[in-house]
């Protein structure tokens, strides 16, 4: 069977009725498949598509997979916006998890990403390992020591259980369902000072 | 199968260099990763020449437009041409260089000896060696566009050509390309740009690439007329056989093509990007160093 | 934006002016092309000859910050030269509409009537209508407000339709037309060069070429981005945008509109889900102290008169059901009480305030959610030893940004910096999933493709863990108002795991009756005119409304509209309506009935959106004003054409003329905070209203010591601070250095030559980048005075191992715009010196 599916529409795609089966049949062929060549990069690799993180134009990207690791990240051709193209940046972002060692040519996760939590203590000029549980509790207890000691509860006779104490910046790169997290988790403990990417 | 060839249309071109990275990944190809280490030469044309990891650049040139405002900014691309009548295939001693069933000129790593004669017959000076300056180490290695015939097996263009969001890029049946390089210049002819033409068509018997140039030749570092040398020529016929001689043999036969070499060669000099020495390729001498303190270029 | 990335290719001509587009949203040059390739003429209006200006068929240079001026200028030449599409104006916009006689600006003093010297603010009572006749809403049981009065929909007085008075013929001295006409009659094409710094003869060229998009057929799109909006006063560069857009009868157009191309990702989606002091997902207004202290006020005073913001009571109910679940009432406003309201003083909490109150103390916990202030926002040394004040910072991000290690900054001493700093490593875009917004308002889903690496995690998993833990301790505890945390609805969970698509059930809608998200159950609503004000329908922002709406399968996204993937192109458009969803209501390009005339004919049958056939709206994009109506027996039937092409107005038309912005009803040309000019246009050197300015950490420096105009700029290569793209070795070396672009003459001046290191400084900062010479920067002549410009990049910063450099933000001054609050990055004074 030739697959002409990104991994998008996996197995449930089958029971797609009327219109969605159409789009299956509109989809481009798959890179991974179809190749007894063990030597072609992306034999056996499963695809995901993804959105540039870059500068809004909405770009979709295919994710070739292999063993659970990325092993190519392009333009996806099906993508009516970019028609399977990438800008520079775009086209690096295999590189945000996987680079090129350039003293053994081997591929290794991007050894400028932090991969674990820490934290840095008072007057200390240097990063020390926390875990999640303990960086968690620690911030949990730091939002309540604050919140707590700097609470308006009523302004010109007016309820408004709002907190000056605490600001949160941010949003713009997270996915929708996320800012509406961030945004629901900050209001939540009255944070007025809410600020985004969308002015800096 | 059709004679195939890669299209760049620099009045698409957006000087993004999207290519280059494509390059860089598809190919696996290392970036320096030692800090700040990337030299910068005083404009966006970067890395400043090909390398022994970098198999394509896209060079910038800023011309006098004769207008009030602007330049005539030429944007550019430096990679393996793929000739018909490749220098490079026809001095290659161990066979490594071949055209494959497209007409691109790719090879066998596996089979290079390390000479590097190749870059030095090439008209275009393209062919740059893993292993030479090199960051990796190891052998010396041939290391150039290879027209990604793994992808075009699959049925995908080349790295560079798909990620291409302008369409400056493209890749198809050899004729067809020419066709559109042909009505583009025509269109552009028409809009005012009167030095606009097509290259790659005709030189070194018919290139694998075709260039639309928006403005003149001169912009582009591309020689007017690339010509293979009457001696590589003549000796490719005689070193052929050579290879089978062994080691000694050739490099004694690769002294003798040095020496006789004549007619245009981008580069019978190399630049030392460290150095920031001009070097006479076969003598090995510093011709000129150029002071980057003084902001020389 | 109005319209959409493939939709430039619909354009006739494209100006390009604060933007770089071919640079910074390099797939636009893909779109831009198939408009040439038809024949288009693309103009391109910027400080710099960019790459982007290099593809262009007209360049014409500007000194930063002077839009306003080259705008008021193509106004005054379409209206002397009745270039204006006549039709589309007198109908679809306020031009007719007659305005308070008291209405009145002064060019010597650079004042709107209504100055309050005091309070440093405008009354805006005489920028307002004369009104023709008032009528209230019918909510009897048969009336179109019947909805007002069911049981369980807040009680609230309606608001009164004032029905302004209109002069069709346009001679009224008081109606909008006139008045703005002689507002920008000063805009002069010489006038417009003097300020500027271009010659007569491209301006004219310019104006002409773009024009001639009034031919009714014809659409002429703006591409724009921050190069208009970070200026203090750049929402009016961005207003004055749209009134040429109005008067040329493009907006709405395919082809046509104003169209902002957003920096981030998810931009769109971050101001959309209103991560902003003052507002409420899906455009509407946060509660605040002084206009909407309870639920009624709220209603009361944010819901329009007319239009399609009639409905919003039923939005903030719906809102209020999702947030409180079922802890919100009729009988306790819905959990309005516990929703934090703005404090008077609001205005300090937005990004520039922030740093003061950190200053001040009053400020002492941050979260940084991949955003890296420390290097981004505006007079960053002064932000850093903000930040010091701080007891406890905590930055979710992939890498050690500078706002993570500000402590470890070269002008910073960790040993007297008390601040706690906590790094939660964030998971990549590949490695979870959900929706992201494009420029073109189009949602579109995101695979996650592998595991994150190591121990990091998505932010949705860190807001997860934090709520719960924060929950605890208030559960346990106690503490202030406990009930504003513990009576949230927090219940995004599939199988005991956070999620994101129950988020996805929350943003699109659902019916309160027949879901119980604990249960994995949920009845979504099929679209934003499902919701209503009774407390039966729950949703988290109103607009994406239809989004992710197939109950048979509320757990497979490719099964619902965020995922379709299909290819359909009625028209031949570039809509492709099939392919994902765009907000709100799947509608491709926004105010689309202005593409047809008062007949509901097409103003150019091959771009036609709707059009009505005699009986029925014939459409290829969904609609954008009330097509249908419901009768009571619960039929629809076509509504034919009428003037209403504009329906989130009150008017139902377009505004020429605003009450709606703090610092002008129409936008007037005011020079840059830091200027080496004076303004010859009126007697205001800025605008009377500039945010910050008198702060002392803003440190202005005047022309005689700092005479050199800067702007701040991307390159293609990298993105903002750099911490992504500088993480990418391919990107470091492609673009390796941070540079100054600077004209041949200024290097000349100051004995620089290419490639030298120079030094940038001003009152707030000095950074060592190196010089990149070239002719592409020419000096501008200014009133007949001499102005350098130069460009400075700003992706570095101390952080990093691949490639490092200077804070360029340390230079940019900390003021900003009265409506948007958005800092002045793009013109400044500075002062360059071989280093």
């Amino acid at each position: 069977m030739e697959l002409t599916r990104r991994a998008f529409l996996q197995a449930s795609a089958l029971a797609f009725a009327g219109s969605m089966a159409y789009e299956l049949s509109t989809q481009s062929k798959a890179f991974g498949i179809e190749s007894s060549e063990e030597d072609w990069k992306l034999v056996n690799t499963d695809e995901y598509t993804n959105i540039c993180c870059y500068c809004s134009g909405g770009c979709g990207v295919i994710c070739s997979v292999r063993d659970g690791e990325l092993i190519n990240l392009e333009g996806d051709p099906d993508h009516p916006i970019n028609e399977g193209c990438l800008c520079p940046k775009g086209a690096a972002m295999f590189q945000l998890r996987n680079i090129v060692d350039d003293k053994t040519g081997e591929i290794v996760h991007n050894p400028n990403r932090i991969t674990k939590p820490l934290v840095r203590r008072a007057g200390k000029s240097d990063w020390e390992d926390i875990s999640w549980d303990d960086a968690i509790a620690e911030i949990a207890r730091h939002v309540k020591t604050t919140r707590d000691e700097n609470f308006v509860e009523v302004e010109d006779g007016v309820t408004v259980n709002y907190t000056p104490a605490i600001g949160s910046m941010g949003g713009s790169q997270q996915n929708s369902e996320e800012e509406y997290l961030i945004l629901k988790l900050m209001r939540q403990i009255g944070v007025i000072g809410i600020d985004n990417q969308a002015r800096v | 199968m059709t004679e195939q060839a890669i299209l760049f249309d620099s009045s698409r071109c957006s000087g993004c260099k999207a290519c280059q990275v494509a390059c860089k990944t598809w190919n696996s190809l290392p970036s320096p990763l030692e800090k700040n280490s990337q030299e910068w030469n005083g404009s966006l044309q970067c890395p400043p020449d090909l390398g022994s990891n970098t198999r394509l650049i896209i060079t910038f040139n800023e011309g006098d437009n004769g207008k009030k405002y602007g330049v005539n900014w030429a944007f550019g691309r430096r990679s393996c041409m793929h000739c018909t009548n490749a220098a490079c295939v026809n001095v290659c001693p161990s066979g490594c260089l071949y055209h494959d069933e497209y007409g691109m000129v790719t090879y066998d790593a596996e089979k290079c000896i390390g000479c590097q004669y190749c870059r030095s017959a090439c008209p275009f000076d393209v062919p740059r060696h893993k292993g030479s300056d090199d960051i990796l180490g190891g052998s010396v290695v041939i290391n150039k566009c290879t027209g990604c015939p793994d992808r075009v097996a699959h049925g995908r263009k080349p790295a560079c050509v798909t990620t291409c969001q302008p369409g400056a890029l493209d890749f198809g049946d050899r004729d067809d390309m020419i066709a559109i390089a042909e009505e583009r210049v025509a269109l552009l002819h028409k809009k005012g740009f009167d030095k606009a033409r097509v290259y790659g068509k005709d030189e070194m018997d018919g290139c694998h690439v075709i260039y639309v140039l928006k403005y003149g030749i001169e912009q582009y570092e591309l020689p007017e007329n690339p010509k293979i040398m009457g001696s590589v020529n003549a000796s490719s016929k005689v070193m052929k056989p050579l290879t089978a001689l062994g080691f000694v043999a050739v490099i004694a036969g690769l002294a003798v093509c040095y020496i006789s070499g004549i007619g245009y060669h981008r580069d019978t000099m190399r630049y030392d990007e460290k150095k920031h020495d001009v070097i006479d390729v076969d003598t090995g001498e510093v011709i000129k160093h150029i002071d980057k303190e003084a902001g020389e270029r | 934006m109005t319209g959409h990335y493939c939709d430039f290719k619909n354009a006739d001509v494209i100006l390009t002016c604060g933007s770089n587009n071919l640079e910074n949203h390099p797939v636009s040059s893909k779109w831009v092309q198939r408009a040439l390739d038809k024949g288009a003429t693309w103009i391109v209006v910027d400080p710099r000859f960019t790459r982007t200006a290099a593809q262009a068929d007209i360049y014409c240079p500007i000194r930063s910050g002077t839009d306003i001026a080259f705008y008021g200028g193509l106004i005054n030449y379409i209206i002397e030269n009745d270039l204006w599409q006549h039709e589309y104006v007198l109908n679809y916009t306020n031009a007719s509409y007659l305005i308070n006689p008291d209405y009145n600006f002064d060019v010597s003093t650079g004042l709107f009537s209504g100055w309050d010297p005091t309070t440093k603010k405008y009354d805006t009572t005489t920028w307002g209508y004369q009104t023709e006749s008032e009528s209230t809403w019918d909510t009897s049981s048969t009336g179109t407000y019947s909805w007002v009065s069911q049981e369980g929909v807040p009680e609230f007085t309606p608001p009164t339709l004032k029905t302004p008075k209109k002069d069709p013929t346009l001679e009224d001295p008081n109606c909008v037309w006139q008045i703005m006409k002689n507002h920008y009659s000063r805009y002069t094409i010489d006038k417009v060069c003097e300020v500027c710094g271009m010659d007569p003869d491209t301006l004219e060229l310019v104006y002409k070429t773009y024009a001639s998009t009034g031919d009714p057929a014809k659409s002429g799109t703006i591409l724009y981005a921050l190069g208009q909006t970070q200026h203090h006063y750049g929402s009016e560069n961005t207003r004055i945008m749209c009134m040429v857009q109005l008067l040329l009868g493009n907006a709405g157009m395919a082809g046509g509109g104003v169209n902002a191309l957003r920096g981030e990702p998810n931009v769109q989606g971050a101001t959309d889900m209103a991560m902003m002091v003052y507002d409420l997902p899906g455009y509407l207004h946060w509660p605040t102290v002084a206009s909407t202290p309870t639920l009624r006020a709220w209603c009361e005073h944010e819901t329009y008169s007319d239009g399609y913001y009639t409905n919003k009571p039923k939005f903030m109910v719906s809102f209020l059901k999702e947030w409180f679940g079922d802890n919100a009432t009729v009988g306790n406003d819905y959990g309005y009480d516990w929703l934090p309201k703005v404090p008077k003083n609001g205005d300090d909490y937005t990004t520039i305030g922030t740093f003061e109150l950190m200053n001040k103390d009053i400020m002492k916990g941050y979260f940084a959610w991949g955003q890296n202030p420390a290097a981004s926002d505006p007079n960053t040394s002064f932000n850093r030893r903000a930040m010091a004040h701080l007891d406890w910072l905590v930055v979710a991000d992939w890498t050690e940004t500078a706002t993570a290690t500000f402590w470890k900054a070269p002008d910073m001493d960790a040993s007297q910096i008390n601040t706690e700093v906590y790094f939660l490593p964030a998971a990549l875009i590949y490695e979870k999933s959900g929706t992201i917004l494009n420029s073109g308002r189009w949602l579109q889903w995101r695979q996650k493709a592998v595991e994150p690496v190591d121990q990091a995690k998505p932010d949705y998993e860190m807001c997860d863990l934090l709520y719960r833990a924060i929950a605890d301790l208030y559960r346990k505890e106690g503490g202030k108002c406990s009930e504003q945390i513990l009576n949230t609805k927090w219940d995004y969970y599939v199988d005991g795991k956070i999620d994101p698509r129950p988020v996805s059930w929350a943003l699109n809608g659902y019916n309160v009756e027949g879901t119980d998200f604990s249960k994995g159950k949920v009845s979504l609503l099929n679209g934003f005119a499902n919701l209503k004000a009774d407390g039966s329908t729950a949703n988290g922002i109103w607009i994406y409304g239809g989004y992710y709406n197939n109950s048979d399968a509320p757990l497979d996204p490719a099964q619902q509209p965020v995922g379709r993937r299909g290819h359909d192109d009625p028209g031949n458009l570039g809509l492709y309506p099939k392919w994902a969803f765009s907000w709100p209501a799947n509608r491709r390009i926004i105010y689309n009935r202005a593409s047809a005339d008062l007949r509901g004919q097409p103003w150019n049958e091959d771009k036609m959106l709707v059009k009505w056939d005699g009986s029925k709206w014939v459409t290829n994009d969904v609609p954008d004003f009330a097509a249908n109506k419901t009768n009571a027996d619960g039929t629809t039937e076509p509504i034919p054409p009428n003037n209403k092409a504009f329906f989130m107005k009150w008017e139902q038309n377009a505004n020429l003329m605003t009450t709606g912005m703090k610092d002008a009803p129409l936008p007037e040309f005011y020079e840059p905070f830091e200027s080496p000019v004076k303004n010859t246009l009126n007697g205001s050197q800025n605008s009377p209203m500039i945010k910050y300015a008198e702060n002392e950490s803003v440190k202005k420096g005047d022309a005689s010591q700092y005479p050199i105009v800067a702007t701040t700029y991307s390159i293609t290569e990298h993105w903002q601070t750099g911490a992504q793209t500088r993480m990418c070795p391919a990107l470091d070396e492609i673009a390796p250095q941070q540079f100054i672009e600077m004209s041949e003459e200024l290097a000349a001046e100051k004995g620089i030559k290419n490639n030298d290191d120079v030094r940038v400084f001003n009152n707030r900062g000095s950074v060592k980048v190196k010089a990149l010479v070239t002719k592409r920067i020419r000096p501008f002549t200014i009133n007949g005075q001499t102005v350098h410009q130069i460009g400075m990049i700003h992706h570095w910063d101390w952080t990093n191992m691949f490639s490092t450099g200077d804070v360029v933000n340390d230079l940019t001054p900390n003021v900003g715009d009265p409506n948007s609050y958005i800092p002045e990055y793009k013109a400044f004074l500075v002062d360059v010196e071989k280093a």
